[in-house]
């Protein structure tokens, strides 16, 4: 293995195909192994990142937090204003008329929390990205389009490029590909 | 419901059964066909024909509003037919008509996300096009019924600089947070759903130019495994939230009238009746627009019979939640003790406005009945008609709730009548044009139907 070599792709037509050489190869023990497809393959996703639960509870907390600290801070800027800032009193109410001002710390609130969830998102995807080594394979434009291929770093403590390939050419790749850094 | 597709695999659909004549995607589709007709005519240089001409006529709309909006500046918004007693005209009937159909439209992307239903796929885009489009068109409403337009950023909270703060307490304010709120996480959630098509697109460009601004759009998605698990994630979190806030917000606008001492506003079951009648117009709208859609791309076996079945039911659906409503508002009226509700409601059955009243009555609650026909879910001619009905039917409905309730308002001596004026309609018709010009630009920059789970829903269907 040379530091020229970021891993090796190999490019499946289905799906199907594909999560069955994940399965295979995380089965021999390699496990720096990445997925690309143009669309959601749960079947791949879990056998590659079953632990995906954390980055769930990450976004699912994201959302959650952002939804009720926007919340709060809408309420925070209502009160300010009719209490501390300016206190007037409006057709008799208390300055404090909190059933009025949670329409609006409400809807302040669920925006937080879709903007969080974007946010986070952006963040669990590591995005915006500038450069990606994979872009220097070739084929890698197809795995957003009609093909799915599959990835194994070559910092793996396993990976050997003779194996690696064999490995691929007897899972039946359509091509193998090495990428480099 | 849980139905077997023909290769075993479970298929979960909301509201009914598959029918056995409607695939919900067409035999011959696959990846490469997704790419070429979908991705290949956002990428193609040349816009078709029709595009061009609907684009060029739009146009033509906006600056009508241009000139509309310049008459109004210049002339005060006395130039629309409004005054004393009824001060509330045409624009504030097209505010709640507008965010009617973009709350409905997202509800349609957003809650049947959540639902995991397999024709929302094909249809999204198009509701979220037409929720952006609306949402630009209502959104210049209500600043231009303002009598001093240039002050409109008063309503947003910075008294550091100005010295003066909105009233929080007004239901016209609530109204201005909800709206926005609205527009800004409708452009977050769109992005959301379109970020990987953009990076397919980028992939299939062959112009720089392209490359570089769908690549930029795209923020360096490569669909990695791992971001399609967090993508679905928060994807389906941020859709829950959005559906939650859809309701709210058209809710937040029934309230504006509820929070009113009007007769005909003043009533609580506003916020859940403006939201049943936005399921109706804004279903309605997305069916119209997808009935047009599929022809003009030539995606029958993308958008296919399944889809205009499902969308059909959900038009009978609103049409049925608001018969409910309407049942209440005539039973409050003339059951309740409050003698003004009384005048008010027998004036909408045969006073000036009553042929808005019984116009709404047959194509928002009438006509629609029709779709429990299968016969008539499967005529694209008739769903048209009666979507476009029942449009304009929820055009009709805010209309008579303004006008004619504030003509009959409590003290006989304060009895008016409202006619639009000339500009009125210019108004009307300049807000379809920009309605359309955003609708048209959306679909043309971004595929029509959203590839990804488009490419997802035809793997799965794949025989193994």
């Amino acid at each position: 293995m040379n530091d020229e070599t970021y891993g090796i792709i190999g490019v499946f037509t289905t799906p199907s195909a594909m999560t069955a050489a994940a399965a295979r190869i995380v089965a021999l023990g390699f496990r720096r192994v990445e997925a690309y497809a143009p669309c959601p393959v749960p079947e791949a996703a879990r056998i590659l990142h079953p632990q995906h639960s954390r980055r769930r509870w990450f976004l699912a907390a994201a959302l959650f937090l952002g939804g009720v600290s926007g919340a709060l801070w809408g309420y925070f800027i209502q009160y300010w204003d009719a209490v501390l800032s300016y206190p007037i009193i409006v057709g008799g109410r208390p300055l404090d008329s909190w059933p009025a001002f949670i329409v609006s710390a409400v809807e302040f609130g669920l925006l937080c929390a879709i903007a969080a969830g974007l946010f986070a998102l952006l963040v669990t995807c590591r995005l915006p990205l500038l450069y990606d080594p994979i872009d220097n394979a070739e084929e890698i434009v197809r795995a957003s389009r009609d093909r799915f291929v599959l990835f194994l770093a070559a910092n793996d403590a396993s990976f050997e490029r003779g194996i690696v390939r064999r490995l691929f050419e007897r899972l039946d790749a359509e091509r193998i590909e090495e990428v480099a850094r | 419901m849980v139905d077997r597709g023909p290769e075993g695999r479970a298929v979960v659909t909301t509201l009914i059964n598959l029918p056995p004549d409607a695939p919900i995607i067409g035999p011959g589709v696959n990846l490469a066909r997704l790419n070429e007709e979908i991705a290949g005519r956002v990428l193609s240089p040349r816009p078709p024909l029709w595009w061009t001409l609907s684009f060029g006529f739009s146009l033509l709309l906006v600056i009508v509003l241009v000139v509309a909006m310049a008459w109004v500046f210049v002339f005060a918004v006395g130039t629309w037919g409004i005054n004393i007693p009824v001060a509330w005209g045409l624009a504030i009937a097209e505010y709640v008509w507008w965010t009617g159909l973009a709350a409905g439209a997202m509800l349609l992307s957003a809650l049947f996300y959540v639902t995991g239903s397999p024709w929302r796929p094909a249809t999204q885009r198009i509701a979220e096009a037409a929720v952006l489009g609306s949402l630009a068109a209502g959104g210049i409403m209500p600043i231009l019924h303002l009598g001093r337009q240039g002050l409109f950023y008063w309503n947003f909270p910075y008294s550091t600089v100005m010295a003066v703060w909105p009233n929080f307490l007004s239901p016209l304010l609530w109204d201005f947070v909800s709206i926005l709120c609205f527009v800004v996480s409708g452009v977050f959630f769109y992005y959301i759903g379109i970020l990987p098509d953009l990076a397919s697109l980028r992939d299939m460009a062959r112009a720089p130019r392209k490359q570089f601004l769908y690549g930029l759009a795209a923020l360096g998605w490569r669909g990695s495994a791992r971001q399609w698990q967090s993508h679905r994630t928060a994807y389906e979190l941020t859709a829950a939230v959005m559906a939650a806030l859809v309701i709210s917000v058209h809710g937040v606008v029934g309230l504006d009238f509820a929070g009113g001492l009007t007769p005909g506003w003043h009533s609580t079951q506003f916020p859940p009746y403006f939201f049943f009648g936005a399921v109706l117009s804004g279903t309605g709208l997305v069916l119209m627009l997808a009935i047009g859609l599929r022809h003009a791309y030539n995606l029958q076996d993308i958008i296919t019979g399944y889809h205009l079945n499902i969308l059909a039911k959900l038009v009978l659906v609103g049409s049925l939640l608001l018969v409910y409503s309407y049942l209440w508002e005539g039973f409050g009226a003339i059951y309740g003790s409050d003698i003004a509700v009384h005048t008010m409601y027998m004036d909408r059955l045969t006073g000036f406005y009553a042929p808005a009243f019984w116009a709404r009555l047959a194509l928002n609650a009438v006509i629609p009945q029709l779709l429990w026909l299968p016969i008539v879910r499967r005529s694209e001619i008739l769903l048209v008609l009666i979507s476009l009905g029942a449009v304009i039917g929820m055009w009709l409905e805010p209309y008579m709730i303004v006008v004619q309730s504030l003509h009959r308002d409590y003290m006989p001596s304060y009895w008016g009548e409202y006619w639009p004026t000339f500009w009125d309609w210019a108004t009307l018709a300049g807000s379809v044009g920009l309605f359309l010009v955003i609708f048209l630009l959306l679909i043309r920059l971004v595929p029509v139907v959203s590839m990804f789970q488009m490419r997802q829903l035809v793997e799965e269907a794949r025989p193994q």
